[in-house]
């Protein structure tokens, strides 16, 4: 059984990716495994950044690699394939902060950054050093997201926005928010 | 009106600049194909969900807020509950919590608020005039099918951000049909 999925994978791997795309919406997981191995570093290094725990970041990858097959019928292409896969990733992430009464425990309201959620930061280890990937690590939510989607992966506050569900104006204020977290985190850590 | 400084663009800001320079793929630390494949096997098992669009879906929506009118209306014609007397005289009618589909991303956590009002709710429950109880049955019917639509809509997408949106409001009718059926029990004033 495992060799007919390499066999297919090693069939698959030499055609593009709409043409993998096609072969997986009409069911070929060889084609869909070809897809998650070129992809799945993106959507875990999104999902890891973006929840700052490792193992929530693996199950949230599992989780968007098994929606985009149920939805790969609906896939029509107007976004690229990856994009795609990363409206999913975030859309798990957000449904995994949901609180208990639909609130997002992890999201902010202080523009000051005051009440900040540390999981990401304490989820680190003690002995990596404070870098740039540390500070965004220790941002709080709605500024990590932003500096992830916006700073990392290169999408533009609209797109970011429309991932998020949030409005421009408010991508940009927390990226602008972020900035300053960012930059007082790296001074301290800097020493100065 | 107050403006606010977004800062420079993105080429321009040496800080959002270094963080486009991480590396977009980190390798999760375990291959994650197979936990999705066997996901994908047991798909392949189920029916293929019913193919609910977004009118089917928004109008369960608007369905569950019409018919939670007809609780509230019911809780406040029901009588002072008797300690005993209905669950003594008639036989307890058959109550299931909502149940959120595999796209819904609710999980335990997510559901220990419900958790948490369910043991009051039984009891009070099992003290309401048949006739109410019938109600609030009426109303979790409407819910779960909300659930449900929501749930196969967001198969087919599941990057929208919208449809979550409509299951979590879907969540609160839920715990507040609960909340009220308990504060309609706990003897506060009520309409006579």
């Amino acid at each position: 059984m495992a060799g007919g999925f390499v066999t297919g994978l090693a069939n698959v791997t030499t055609d593009g990716e709409p043409e993998r795309v096609a072969r997986a919406r009409r069911g070929e997981v060889a084609a869909f495994e070809s897809l998650y191995r070129e992809h799945v570093g993106r959507v875990y290094g999104l999902c890891l950044r973006m929840t700052g725990q490792a193992a929530t970041a693996e199950d949230l990858t599992q989780d968007t690699f098994v929606s985009a097959w149920r939805s790969l019928p609906g896939y029509e292409g107007r976004s690229s394939f990856s994009t795609w896969l990363h409206r999913i990733a975030v859309n798990a992430v957000l449904a995994s902060r949901r609180g208990p009464r639909g609130r997002l425990e992890t999201s902010l309201t202080n523009e000051e950054g005051e009440d900040m959620e540390l999981t990401a930061e304490d989820a680190m280890d003690e002995a990596t050093p404070i870098d740039l990937e540390r500070a965004i690590g220790s941002l709080p939510a709605g500024a990590r997201d932003i500096v992830v989607l916006y700073g990392i992966y290169g999408y533009s506050h609209e797109e970011a926005a429309g991932m998020l569900g949030v409005a421009v104006g408010t991508c940009k204020a927390q990226l602008h928010r972020a900035r300053h977290l960012l930059r007082a985190r790296m001074r301290m850590e800097a020493g100065t | 009106m107050t403006t606010i400084p977004f800062g420079p663009r993105r080429d321009e800001d040496a800080l959002i600049a270094k963080a486009g320079e991480l590396p977009k793929d980190v390798a999760p630390a375990r291959d994650l194909w197979p936990g999705i494949q066997a996901r994908l096997g047991e798909e392949a098992g189920r029916p293929a969900p019913r193919a609910f669009g977004w009118p089917s879906a928004l109008a369960a929506g608007f369905l569950v807020a019409a018919v939670s009118a007809l609780l509230t209306w019911g809780l406040l014609r029901e009588p002072a509950p008797v300690a005993g007397t209905m669950a003594d005289s008639a036989a307890p009618a058959q109550f299931v919590p909502v149940n959120y589909g595999p796209n819904s991303g609710i999980g335990a956590a997510q559901l220990a608020a419900r958790d948490e009002l369910l043991p009051e709710f039984r009891q009070r429950f099992a003290r309401l005039a048949p006739g109410t109880q019938a109600v609030v049955l009426k109303n979790l019917a409407v819910i779960q099918q909300a659930a449900d639509e929501i749930d196969a809509a967001l198969a087919a997408d599941p990057a929208s951000g919208l449809l979550n949106e409509m299951l979590v409001g879907t969540y609160r009718q839920e715990l507040g049909l609960y909340s009220r059926v308990v504060t309609a029990g706990d003897g506060s004033p009520r309409r006579t």
